[in-house]
């Protein structure tokens, strides 16, 4: 269906893709995996039209093809369903899906209650269970998803080309999209599926292909492939070098931070737990157990009712974040734009931000000094950019996380506490990320990790601290730390 | 039918509060009114509020289009000063003169529309800049031509402003209810119409459908232009004259009606029937400072606290998490 030859593309500065091969045939589901920066938006975007390659050649259904632009790709029958959805939120399901090919009566005027019916007649037909005249701003981001790929269907689409479709979507949505996807794929359609959740990919896919660094590595049959060797092929590492080494002598070191019956109304019951000097605790569970809250409640951006917290073995009353950044505090919030980084602004303001007052002089900021201090930082944590003058919104995620940790890690001299610290970045990142919070826990910084993720949480953590509903329902120790006694602790049932 | 109902009044409205707001500031003006002279509702004086509210909606209509994309024009104010100058300054008395320079500057009030949605297109530049900096071009240019009251028109020029029907029903506001009809018929069935909502709901995405985005930019400020220009030719007919600063007050003014009728300043949200309904309660608002006998500069105060008002009313609420 889709044979790329020889494709390289280079943008002012990068050079994103050298040399690219791919092929996807008539019904399969293709996997295309590789860290951030490997180069599959590009290669996305090349199939799709948006950008020309520099050399190369596209054959697409049996035919050298040349785009002149998305329409024209789009027109032969590729649809592309972006990470970030290109629906208008404020018009209707149906609107939606007929943009650009609304349904016209006899005098070339829109049909609404065509277009109506036909959308209905489509979402039935595909079993998406949605009211097309819903304003698309009403519906869940799963039903926008489906709304994309009925959008896809209103033509005849050849190859649909799927961007990290699971990034935005969880549990039960993902078996639904996933049943759409096998149904298209039974029906003749060449599926293109980017992601970096292999999972994921052992799931749905038949087969894939890897890049890495702009360049093509490899294709295989999922049938006979291990995951090993897909994770080996993507960051030219293998698997078993993916966590740090641990220094294990932190078992009986001094307790920095003691909460003792912390309790949130409605969130967190009685909580009591204690973090040691130099030691990486995870702490398990669910999404919703009250994991970040209570990780808020000990950085005092959260009240709580009741409890105590002591640092250093001094109580602490009415812990706010001010003081908790005084006590060596820091907190590495889940949600990166939200509430960790000015996206705007550069790496360098970015890394001062909360110790601003070290680095003015009369009230004026002391840039030289600022950039020499990024410069440091970024070469100590390995951050990809040009320089501290980097926009911070410029750079992928991994490198993002490790701006903000890089700035909490200035202030936080007792406790650093992370919430998903590598959610939605690559593998290569997370190894970074790792190694700096194994670091980190070397230097003496007392770690809290927060993570969903088991590997991880075994991977890391010297400690365990389980939460379920509030509660926490257990603490394991390294020896303990299996996959089984974590999901036991995190699904028990106790008893009422 | 609930969906059904909600459709339409999406599309009547572009809100989801729909027109109820503005039509109940319309009957709390109308009460106001009523209890503070008793000549105000008077079938005379309503028709005369009808009658004077032509030349807002023109300008109105226009400018409901480049809100409608996320954008706005801050230039027609000097376009409506230019086009009345050259109207009156143009047709100079001679009838024969009146149809071939109409024509002539509804074309040249387009004109200018389209240089705006161009310059938008071609920049990239944000329109409240591009529109901002033609209009102080064509108001340079409006001075350059006269600095005071330029020309004249016969006397049969002043139908389009005080013309009735039956002696009773302007032919001007007539007009403006018929064009809003034909806008509001264009954005509702037509293809461009539903692509001036998506341009404006999200115009990244507008690109990525390969949407005609730019015609669509260029469209509405050349309609803008064209608009602005009507609204100056009926200035012309009602005070005979055209002047410099014919249109001065006419940048706001053309922004009030939009925003009350509940059209988001965001783009992709609103209507011109709301539009319409907000050109009405401006011209009974300003007819009831009328009878309070409170000076036109009062009513330019209060004309800027219902626009700061509308805004914050429609202005949509944070959700709290």
């Amino acid at each position: 269906m889709l044979s790329l030859q020889g494709i390289s593309k280079g943008f002012p500065g990068v050079q994103a893709l050298t040399d690219m091969q791919l092929e996807v045939r008539q019904g399969e589901i293709h996997a295309l995996i590789g860290e951030n920066g490997a180069g599959k938006s590009t290669l996305t975007r090349v199939v799709a039209g948006v950008h020309q390659p520099d050399t190369g050649s596209i054959d697409f259904d049996g035919a050298l093809v040349s785009w002149s632009g998305p329409g024209d790709a789009k027109r032969h029958g590729i649809h592309v369903i972006y990470q970030e959805f290109v629906l208008f939120p404020h018009l209707s399901v149906a609107e939606n899906i007929f943009i650009g090919h609304e349904r016209r009566n006899r005098l070339g005027l829109i049909d609404h209650r065509r277009t109506r019916s036909d959308a209905r007649n489509l979402l039935d037909k595909f079993g998406i269970d949605v009211d097309p005249t819903t304003l698309v701003r009403d519906l869940s981001v799963a039903d926008q998803q489906m709304v994309e790929i009925a959008k896809a269907l209103v033509h005849d689409v050849k190859l649909l080309i799927l961007d990290e479709p699971t990034a935005v979507i969880s549990g039960p949505e993902v078996t639904v999209l996933f049943e759409r996807l096998r149904a298209l794929r039974n029906a003749g359609v060449a599926i293109l599926y980017i992601s970096h959740r292999l999972e994921e990919i052992f799931d749905l896919c038949d087969r894939v292909t890897v890049l890495k660094d702009g360049k093509y590595v490899a294709t295989r049959m999922i049938a006979s492939v291990e995951r090993d060797e897909l994770i080996s092929l993507m960051v030219g590492r293998s698997l078993s070098e993916l966590f740090p080494k641990r220094n294990t002598q932190s078992a009986d070191s001094p307790v920095v931070l003691e909460v003792r019956n912390l309790s949130i109304p409605g969130r967190v019951h009685n909580a009591s737990i204690t973090l040691r000097r130099g030691e990486i605790t995870g702490l398990a569970g669910m999404v919703g157990a009250g994991r970040s809250e209570l990780a808020f409640a000990i950085f005092g951006a959260m009240r709580s009712s009741g409890g105590q917290i002591f640092v250093d073995g001094r109580e602490i009353h009415d812990m706010t974040p001010r003081r908790a950044i005084a006590e060596g505090i820091g907190l590495v919030t889940e949600d990166r734009k939200g509430q960790g980084l000015a996206m705007n602004l550069n790496i360098a303001a970015n890394m001062t931000a909360s110790t601003l007052s070290q680095f003015t002089r009369f009230g004026l900021i002391d840039f030289a000094r600022e950039f020499k201090v990024a410069k440091q930082e970024i070469e100590s944590y390995r951050i990809a950019c040009r320089g501290p003058s980097t926009s911070v919104s410029l750079m992928s995620g991994g490198n993002q996380q490790k701006v903000i940790v890089a700035r909490w890690a200035r202030t936080s001299t007792k406790v650093l506490i992370l919430d998903e610290p590598t959610r939605g970045v690559d593998v290569g990142a997370k190894i970074e990320i790792y190694r700096i919070m194994q670091e980190l826990a070397d230097q003496g910084i007392a770690i809290l990790m927060i993570s969903s993720e088991l590997p991880e949480i075994i991977g890391m953590s010297e400690r365990v601290i389980v939460m379920r509903e509030g509660v926490i329902t257990g603490e394991l120790t390294r020896d303990e730390i299996t996959e089984e006694t974590v999901i036991e602790l995190a699904t028990r049932r106790y008893a009422s | 039918m609930q969906a059904v109902l909600q459709n339409t009044s999406r599309y009547l409205s572009g809100g989801r509060s729909g027109h109820l707001i503005v039509i109940g500031l319309l009957v709390v003006m109308f009460i106001v009114g009523a209890v503070l002279s008793d000549r105000f509702a008077t079938s005379n004086n309503l028709l005369n509020v009808y009658e004077q509210s032509a030349g807002l909606a023109f300008v109105s209509l226009g400018q409901t289009l480049t809100i409608l994309t996320g954008g706005i024009d801050l230039s027609v104010g000097s376009i409506i000063s230019l086009v009345a100058m050259l109207t009156s300054g143009l047709i100079n008395g001679n009838p024969a003169m009146v149809l071939p320079v109409v024509l002539f500057v509804l074309v040249l009030g387009t004109l200018i529309g389209v240089m705006n949605g161009a310059a938008v297109v071609v920049t990239g530049v944000h329109p409240l800049i591009v529109t901002l900096g033609t209009g102080a071009i064509v108001q340079g240019v409006a001075l350059l031509y006269g600095l005071g009251p330029t020309g004249k028109v016969p006397l049969n020029f002043d139908t389009f402003a005080y013309g009735r029907i039956a002696g009773k029903i302007s032919i001007g506001a007539t007009i403006a209810i018929a064009l809003f009809l034909l806008v509001w018929f264009i954005l509702r069935y037509t293809r461009s119409g539903r692509y001036v909502y998506a341009v404006g709901d999200d115009p990244h995405a507008a690109r990525l459908m390969a949407l005609p985005h730019k015609r669509v930019l260029i469209g509405v400020y050349a309609a803008s232009g064209f608009f602005a220009a009507l609204t100056a030719v009926y200035l012309v007919s009602r005070f005979g004259v055209g002047q410099p600063y014919t249109g001065a007050n006419y940048t706001l003014a053309s922004i009030t009606p939009v925003v009350v009728g509940g059209t988001m300043l965001a783009g992709g949200r609103g209507g011109v029937i709301g539009t319409l309904l907000g050109v009405y309660l401006v011209s009974l608002l300003n007819n009831v400072l009328n009878f309070m006998d409170v000076s036109s500069h009062f009513q330019l105060v209060v004309q800027g606290l219902v626009i700061i008002l509308a805004v914050s009313v429609y202005v949509e609420k944070r959700r709290v998490a």
